[in-house]
């Protein structure tokens, strides 16, 4: 690679946080980060959901990631490779800086809703190997949230390197062994002649057409790939950016499409889609994938690697989004001083401990709320929601920063990035319209309710907080030391 | 901060990451005991195959069915009306295909919900009613090509 390829404001113009002292050199290989991100993405958790669709998930899987993968991809791999930071600063180069603000905070106010339900899943897995009792037990969820919360806050602070290593191992540990047990006894089943329980011809290649319901489906599962870009603002700990983004995130690709599709087609070989059913959980539809083989022992080591793989998981959403807020707020005095702070590694502790408490009332939500249903998929389809204004911004300032600065040094260009950005803005727009159909939860109440209530959820969270702290934010916000790293010009 | 007490720290993070969930996998293999298969195991798995067939479910492996459900009914049975218990073990039932941040509810398959209810009637039938009340509100469509 030519001096020329290398985007001049990676290597020497270190983010702000770096300069602060965590990262001057580079942290990260490309396949850390590729674990990384895959990790962000994809686990285990959904393979019995998706194995009762039987042939059908591979349908339900690929067609969202060429119409919505492939776009977050490629464009966030040329993104990347052409300039640090990661989304917050493509759409301040692209569009504006309060955009570019706008697009971090929906990042980052979307992980506040995500770690109560992840945890939970956690603390429900950890239920179901202590005591199943405790699943239905909303103060044991609360703490376990909290605890796990605070502990990732803890690992997080001691540095990106730190939680790197973790989120690697959590992947590898908690996802590719299991999902290679999975695909090799479901071979094994198929070798030794069985019939597949899951029909595999051509009329099982799509799923059931039953109108909105299978739209919901369908559209909704595009939203299984969004995180890819996350890890972006990393980008500046890699040895050579400009080479090795694209690398890593083509590398994330094909991890996150094997590990979402491979297992649950295994799954699907081997347990019925209604004796999937017949189990509430997904542990317990592992139990009956592993008694098929005489090795329901398994279970619970299965269950212990799943747990692995969400904190792993856990940990990338924690040190990326705040990161990206914490980068332009300084360069911008966008947030309050107190929240710019930094702890000795250069880690955004006090963005993490603010974030912490909003989580932590949340779990408490979990152990005072008797009808916590409600409340949690409200929050679930909101903060999808959230996310979804990230993409719009995101595939609308690829497109431009091609237009305005076409010459700028870029490791990897999109072919035919318009068509590209096009998809990735239209899918991203048929999933923003489907999180306003009311999904089972909400069998009989009003549609326009469910409507209200997801509009304003999207308004208050990803429209007027955001627009909040533009509007009352100071002068003496925007921090000396950000002025001088070159951060969004 | 030296490299080394950086790597050091970093390394009672991983001993601790290991210590807990090697501890937490040994206490699930030693909480974890095969369902022993006898006569009332049998018979409650040969009651629910008929219960489905009857509903018009294709018959399940009624020995996979004993190792999971065993007399009681397990985990299926664990307070199946609770709002937590709806609102979390229910989670991959009723969402799309995402585990990470993208995970949003859907419309559910009804013969999935169905199913979990003659579970309940063979195993527990005195929790089919909180159950009821429970999904009682679930829109439910027909969105598995069976």
């Amino acid at each position: 690679m030519s001096s020329m390829d290398v985007p001049a404001d990676l290597p020497k113009q270190p983010s702000a946080a770096a300069r602060a002292g965590s990262a001057a050199t580079p942290t990260l290989t490309w396949v850390t980060l590729a674990l990384m991100t895959t990790s962000s993405v994809a686990s285990l958790r959904a393979a019995p959901t998706m194995a009762v669709y039987g042939l059908a998930c591979v349908f339900l899987y690929l067609v969202p990631a060429i119409v919505f993968l492939l776009p977050t991809a490629l464009v966030s791999a040329e993104l990347a490779s052409g300039w640090s930071g990661g989304v917050y600063r493509w759409v301040a180069e692209g569009l504006s800086k309060p955009l570019g603000f706008l697009a971090v905070w929906c990042q980052f106010a979307m992980t506040i809703f995500y770690y109560p339900s992840l945890l939970a899943f956690v603390a429900s897995t950890i239920a179901y190997i202590i005591d199943p009792a405790l699943a239905s037990n909303g103060l044991y969820t609360a703490i376990v949230i909290m605890v796990l919360y605070w502990t990732g806050v803890w690992v997080s602070s001691r540095g990106t390197k730190a939680l790197a290593g973790l989120a690697s191992w959590g992947l590898i540990i908690g996802t590719l062994i299991p999902g290679t047990v999975l695909v090799v006894l479901g071979m094994v089943f198929l070798g030794q002649g069985n019939p597949s329980a899951a029909p595999m011809d051509s009329s099982h290649l799509l799923p059931q057409w039953t109108g909105l319901a299978s739209l919901v489906l369908i559209v909704n599962n595009f939203l299984s790939y969004s995180g890819m870009e996350m890890n972006a603002v990393h980008v500046s700990s890699l040895k050579d950016p400009a080479k090795e983004y694209p690398k890593s995130m083509f590398m994330a690709v094909g991890l996150v499409l094997l590990i979402f599709i491979l297992p649950a087609l295994a799954i699907s070989w081997v347990v019925p889609a209604d004796q999937l059913s017949l189990t509430a959980g997904v542990m317990q539809a592992f139990d009956a994938f592993f008694s098929y083989f005489g090795v329901g022992w398994m279970t619970p080591i299965a269950a212990v690697m799943l747990i692995s793989a969400s904190l792993g998981g856990m940990l990338t959403w924690l040190a990326g989004p705040s990161k990206g807020l914490l980068e332009i707020s300084r360069s911008e005095g966008y947030l309050p001083p107190f929240l710019q702070k930094l702890n000795k590694y250069g880690i955004q502790q006090n963005i993490l401990v603010t974030q912490g408490v909003v989580t932590s009332v949340i779990a408490l939500m979990y152990a005072f709320i008797p009808n916590v249903s409600s409340v949690y998929w409200i929050f679930s389809t909101i903060t999808t929601q959230v996310y979804l204004i990230v993409y719009l911004l995101m595939f609308a300032a690829a497109m431009r920063l091609r237009k305005s600065q076409p010459d700028h040094p870029r490791g990897y260009r999109v072919p035919a990035i318009g068509l590209v950005c096009t998809v990735g803005l239209l899918s991203s727009l048929a999933a923003l319209a489907i999180g306003f159909v009311p999904p089972s939860q909400f069998g009989t109440g009003s549609v326009w309710s469910y409507v209200l209530m997801i509009g304003g959820g999207l308004t208050v969270l990803g429209l007027l907080i955001p627009w909040a702290f533009l509007k009352f934010r100071k002068p003496s916000w925007r921090t000396a030391a950000a002025e001088s790293t070159g951060g969004p010009s | 901060m030296s490299p080394t007490r950086f790597a050091s720290e970093h390394k009672w993070i991983y001993i601790g990451a290991i210590v807990i969930l090697v501890g937490m996998a040994i206490a699930g293999l030693i909480k974890y005991s095969t369902v022993k298969r006898d006569t009332q195991t049998a018979a409650k798995a040969n009651q629910l195959s008929e219960d489905l067939v009857a509903a018009g479910y294709p018959a399940p492996d009624t020995e996979t069915v004993e190792y999971v459900l065993g007399t009681d009914g397990g985990a299926v049975c664990e307070d199946p009306g609770s709002a937590l218990t709806t609102a979390l073990q229910r989670i991959q039932q009723l969402t799309n295909g995402a585990t990470g941040p993208g995970m949003r509810p859907i419309i559910a398959d009804t013969k999935a919900i169905g199913a979990e209810r003659i579970v309940l009637q063979v195993y527990c039938p005195e929790k089919v009613d909180d159950f009821d009340e429970a999904v009682d509100e679930l829109k439910t469509d027909d969105t598995v090509r069976r």
